[in-house]
């Protein structure tokens, strides 16, 4: 049972969410359940009794067929109604879950490290999560609800039966709580390798899919497209027999229901009969009695689902439970007065490597100043912002930086309006602010003649737009900040030399104003600064500023552009 | 009989056997009401458990045959998608991406089972179990059944409303739920930009929100279906209560027609009432199974459409071809080629002929557009000319020694793929006997074999990928004609001298041609051949 205790967790937070939506949707769906077991034992027991009235002219006449009647139809309509009301209920607060569940994932996504994680393997991590997030979906509807429901229905059977029979209650009762959980149990126990062998296949193939796509001319060119043919097959056979083996045993529970309920069926008919010859029970009652046994058992079936799913849940939990915390973001200090930035003492290592990048790393920039940072790949250029933006921890040391903006060298537009998009950088910006950052960025023009304005809506990674807008996009949203620092990762990489030209222009408008931080590749983006740090290995191997001999040497030394 | 068919025929079977089994149950109250002792109905009380055991046993029969033949059937789809995928030419432009394939091949797939399990079994339980119901019931009384008759073709009705609207419910609820966690998804992508605005709780919000919005538009459709669904429960709910107030009105004797002239016993009026629910019971399933149809019929049709023979095939696709010795560099003689995509009017290149010696290393130029891409792709055999010879040594390109010349073919495209896993793994690609520590010496001094390289490349910069792309494609020692595909555009001058540096090296005993539009990279070759 302990592992499946990482949904306890996720329970406890989906009760705090929206207990009692949760609460009335299982109680709705156990009134429908009772509301047909209670229709079938009544119609058993108005016919019975009928049959032996209609007997005796005599007691026909006086028997009351108006309450059971009604009774009867009240029930029909207490069903569908009850019925109908848990769907509406239940989904509601499924989905309700759901938008509490992915707010909370996002904010425990959102600690440092998550994005490099995300950057190296999207598709894969992407993937999973997302199977995740629907393994916890469907805990509500599928465990909780059914579970409820059943435990009421037992319960209630077992009362109503002791109210004409102590002892039959009892064992009716008892026969349905030990079957009725107990198979769903020893179904969640048994299935759990299963699933989790599901789950890997069916990552496999996916991810195997998505390699022989992707990659099939490297793979046909060194005669590997066929082994990898084989292996999406090999995925596919280990999916097919995982897939197997859990119907198996959900068959073998199905198998396990009907036993126990034929055995209950037969037991209460021998039972009924054995109380009525004693005349503990009359006709009509014992009619009743076995109505109800043919219903009890039913709705504890609709367990089976959700045992098999229970491992894929709980694993799911688990696997999101650091997510599911959530942590306050921590602020990096602010430097000292005049100063725009300070790394003092600063030791890192990149995750995997064995020797620290940096180590006594010290670097100032003043209010102001625009400092460009070259150097070869794995000098440490990206590191250095990663522990800027707090993306990344040191080891040891002092990082100090004022309130920033991020032009990042991937630009991240989201799935949003133009206006969403914006307003990412200050929520409270009026539309004027938004034009006058579009117009500084050269964009006002081009969302003008889009056919909703501010309001038309960007696809994923802001599709829709051109590279070059969306490069615009985001220094408009740079811009909006109004951030006393601008920190720049290549920001015109794979930009044609016009958009670069005019890109560069619009920011360096600010120079003097704010400081830039630029990481530059090219010499059209570090010809700016006021200041050339180079950077190798971790260590600065070269300091110039704007007028020094050395100064026209290094920006020569960058790539042209 | 496949086992689709008799295993949905055991599952309609097993619903049956609920006749003699509601039978017994009538009979065991009415000796009760009639006060025979317990003794009387040990008999049929054995016989309840015999049959429901019976029942439930044939029910699991018929569902495991149902599941395999079921899931053979995912399987035969699934493989057929996978291999015509992997038969089509990479020039085809009618092949899909990436991540749309997979897609279809795994996530939507996986709706073709419960669509076979579920409704196809239902539908056949729909058209046998209440018509055989009904006669059941008619034996007893005709007016019993047509109670059951009356609300029976009201349901079909409903059902094709409660289909239509459960058709739109469910897809929009997949289109919703799905995405809702592409939203998800999306912000999680541009964590980065987020943190670094500040942006964290506001875009949580923004997702909350998002989240309710759907939510409100989701429970608008989704009530509807409800609503159609319950109006099937009620019809069904009412047809057994008015069974049972007919029956009981009947046996007080208050209405005393129905029964073929006579009146029921009680035995027999419970036997009908016990039959009323199962009656309704498969509409029921269908209804709850409907919506499987759509996602199972769409999964099935994706699926079929993966597996159409391709337009433009890539001859030899997935023979596997045991390693050869090195050999020397061979020479490459094209002549009267034609080439034209599939639906084109005009071929794309036509009367080609192309002659290189052994070991020559020649740039074919031209502009962006000029076919100097197709028609590498050709010679490298990733699809066959409409017309004209290729010989590659002495060998000539066949749909059946394809997939043998193209190993002596080291393969250089613009951007190559990369796998998830180390490096040596990118190397190797499967290929375990053969040495990558000498091409990475080569190529890669600067990285160790177990650098991570990530989806697409991740972590590695352009020129390292480009490098990786060739270790890859020379590492067996018979590719020794190496077909490079523009590799030095979208490259800066500093990552391009690289790569050409690169090249030249790998060049060394082997033949080289490179289709480009860079001239730094055509002067370094013997020869460059103009396309026109």
């Amino acid at each position: 049972m302990r592992r499946f205790a990482p949904l306890r967790r996720v329970l406890g937070l989906f009760i705090a969410e929206r207990g009692a939506a949760m609460a009335l949707g299982a109680m709705l769906a156990a009134l429908a359940i009772l509301a047909g077991v209670a229709l079938l034992g009544l119609s058993g027991w108005f016919i019975t009794a009928t049959a032996l009235a209609g007997l005796v002219p005599a007691a026909a006449l006086v028997f009351d067929v108006f309450m059971p009647g009604a009774g009867i139809r009240f029930l029909a309509i207490l069903r569908t109604a009850a019925r109908y009301g848990e769907r509406v209920v239940a989904h509601d607060a499924t989905l309700a879950l759901l938008a509490g569940l992915r707010e909370r994932l996002f904010r425990g996504h959102a600690v440092p490290g998550t994005a490099r994680a995300l950057a190296a393997r999207p598709a894969r991590l992407l993937f999973r999560l997302s199977s995740d997030v629907d393994a916890l979906d469907a805990v509500y509807l599928r465990l909780v609800v059914p579970g409820a429901a059943a435990a009421v229905t037992a319960l209630a059977v077992g009362g109503a039966l002791a109210m004409l029979d102590a002892a039959l209650g009892v064992a009716v009762a008892l026969v349905l709580l030990a079957t009725g959980f107990g198979l769903p149990l020893w179904l969640a126990g048994a299935a759990e390798q299963a699933s989790r062998r599901r789950a890997a296949a069916l990552e496999a193939l996916r991810v195997r899919a998505v390699d022989l796509v992707a990659g099939q001319v490297a793979l046909v060119m060194a005669g590997r497209l066929g082994a990898q043919a084989d292996a999406m097959d090999a995925a596919e056979q280990r999916l097919a027999a995982a897939e197997d083996a859990l119907h198996r045993l959900e068959t073998l529970a199905g198998l396990g229901f009907g036993l126990t309920g034929a055995a209950l069926l037969g037991g209460a008919a021998l039972a009924t009969a054995g109380l009525a010859e004693g005349g503990a029970l009359s006709a009509p009652q014992a009619a009743l009695v076995l109505l109800v046994a043919l219903a009890a058992l039913e709705p504890f079936a609709a367990l089976r689902r959700g045992a098999i799913e229970l491992g894929r849940s709980a694993r799911a939990a688990q696997r999101l439970a650091p997510a599911l915390d959530v942590i306050a973001p921590s602020r990096l200090p602010e430097p000292p007065l005049g100063l725009a930035l300070r790394l003092a003492g600063l030791r890192y290592t990149p995750p995997g490597a064995a020797q620290p990048l940096f180590d006594g790393f010290d670097l100032d920039v003043a209010a102001g100043e625009c400092v460009a940072v070259t150097g070869p790949s794995g000098a440490g250029k990206s590191s250095l912002l990663a522990l800027l933006s707090g993306e990344a921890q040191p080891d040891a040391g002092t990082i100090a930086v004022l309130p920033h903006a991020l032009l990042s060298q991937r630009v991240d537009l989201f799935h949003d309006t133009v206006r969403g998009n914006l307003l990412l950088a200050r929520p409270d910006a009026e539309d004027a602010a938004l034009w006058r950052a579009l117009r500084e960025a050269g964009l006002d023009g081009v969302v003008q003649a889009l056919p909703r304005g501010l309001d038309t809506p960007l696809g994923e990674g802001g599709a829709g737009l051109s590279v070059g807008q969306q490069r615009r996009l985001a220094l408009a949203r740079l811009l909006l900040r109004q951030a006393p620092l601008l920190l720049l990762d290549e920001p015109t990489e794979a930009l044609d030399a016009a958009t670069a030209q005019g890109i560069l222009t619009q920011i360096m408008a600010k120079r003097g104003e704010v400081a830039i931080f630029i990481i530059a590749h090219m010499r059209r983006e570090a010809e700016w600064a006021d200041r050339l740090i180079r950077l190798e290995s971790g260590r600065v191997t070269g300091i110039w500023r704007r007028g020094e001999a050395g100064f026209a040497v290094a920006l020569d030394a960058l790539r042209p552009g | 009989m496949s086992g689709l068919s008799s295993g949905a025929w055991l599952q309609t079977i097993a619903a049956l056997v609920w006749i003699p089994q509601a039978a017994l149950l009538a009979l065991v109250v009415d000796g009760i009401a009639r006060g025979e002792g317990a003794a009387a109905a040990v008999l049929p009380a054995f016989g309840i458990v015999a049959l429901g055991a019976l029942r439930t046993a044939v029910d699991a029969v018929g569902s495991r045959r149902l599941f395999r033949a079921a899931r053979a059937s995912l399987t035969g789809l699934r493989r057929d998608a996978v291999a015509s995928l992997a038969a089509r030419s990479p020039l085809d432009a009618g092949r899909p991406a990436s991540g749309a394939a997979a897609a279809a091949v795994c996530e939507q797939a996986e709706a073709v089972l419960p669509y076979l399990l579920r409704y196809r079994a239902a539908r056949l339980r729909v058209t046998v179990v209440p018509p055989v119901l009904l006669l059941a019931v008619l034996t007893q009384s005709w007016l019993a059944a047509l109670i059951l008759l009356v609300a029976a073709p009201l349901i079909p009705l409903f059902m094709a409303l409660i289909g239509l609207r459960a058709k739109v419910a469910s897809e929009a609820q997949m289109l919703e739920i799905g995405s809702m966690n592409g939203l998800l998804l999306d912000r999680l992508r541009g964590l980065p930009t987020i943190r670094a605005y500040d942006a964290v709780d506001a875009t949580a919000r923004r997702l909350r929100a998002a989240a309710e919005a759907l939510r409100t538009r989701s429970m608008a459709v989704l009530r509807i279906a409800f609503l159609s669904s319950a109006v099937l429960e009620l019809f069904a709910s009412l047809g057994v209560a008015m069974v049972a107030v007919y029956v009981g009105f009947h046996l007080l004797g208050t209405l005393g027609f129905g029964a073929w002239g006579g009146t029921m016993s009680l035995g027999a009026g419970l036997f009908v009432l016990l039959l009323a629910p199962a009656f309704f019971e498969p509409l029921r399933d269908l209804a709850a199974a409907w919506h499987d149809r759509a996602a199972g019929e769409a999964a099935q049709a994706a699926l079929r459409d993966l597996a159409a023979p391709p337009e433009l095939a890539l001859p030899d696709a997935l023979t596997a071809v045991p390693p050869m010795l090195a050999s020397a560099a061979p020479g490459l003689m094209a002549k009267d080629l034609v080439f034209r995509y599939p639906g084109a009017a005009r071929p794309i290149f036509n009367g080609f002929a192309l002659q290189v010696a052994a070991g020559e290393r020649v740039a074919l130029l031209g502009a962006s557009g000029a076919g100097k891409s197709t028609l590498l792709a050709v010679l490298a055999g990733l699809a066959l000319p409409e017309a004209g010879t290729i010989h590659i040594g002495e060998t000539p390109l066949t749909p059946d020694s394809a997939a043998r010349l193209r190993c002596r073919i080291a393969w250089l495209g613009q951007n190559p793929a990369l796998f998830a896993g180390s490096l040596r793994a990118n190397i190797l690609l499967g290929r375990r006997d053969l040495n990558a520590e000498a091409v990475r010496r080569i190529l890669l001094p600067g990285l160790p074999m177990t650098r991570p390289v990530g989806e697409d490349g991740a972590g590695l910069s352009g020129g390292e990928a480009l490098r990786l792309g060739l270790a890859r494609a020379i590492v067996a020692p018979e590719a020794t004609l190496i077909l490079a595909d523009e590799p030095t555009a979208h490259l800066d001058a500093d990552t391009a001298a690289d790569v050409i540096h690169a090249l030249l090296a790998a060049a060394e005993g082997r033949t080289l041609v490179v289709a480009t539009h860079d001239p730094v990279l055509a002067a370094h070759m013997d020869r460059v051949v103009q396309l026109s």
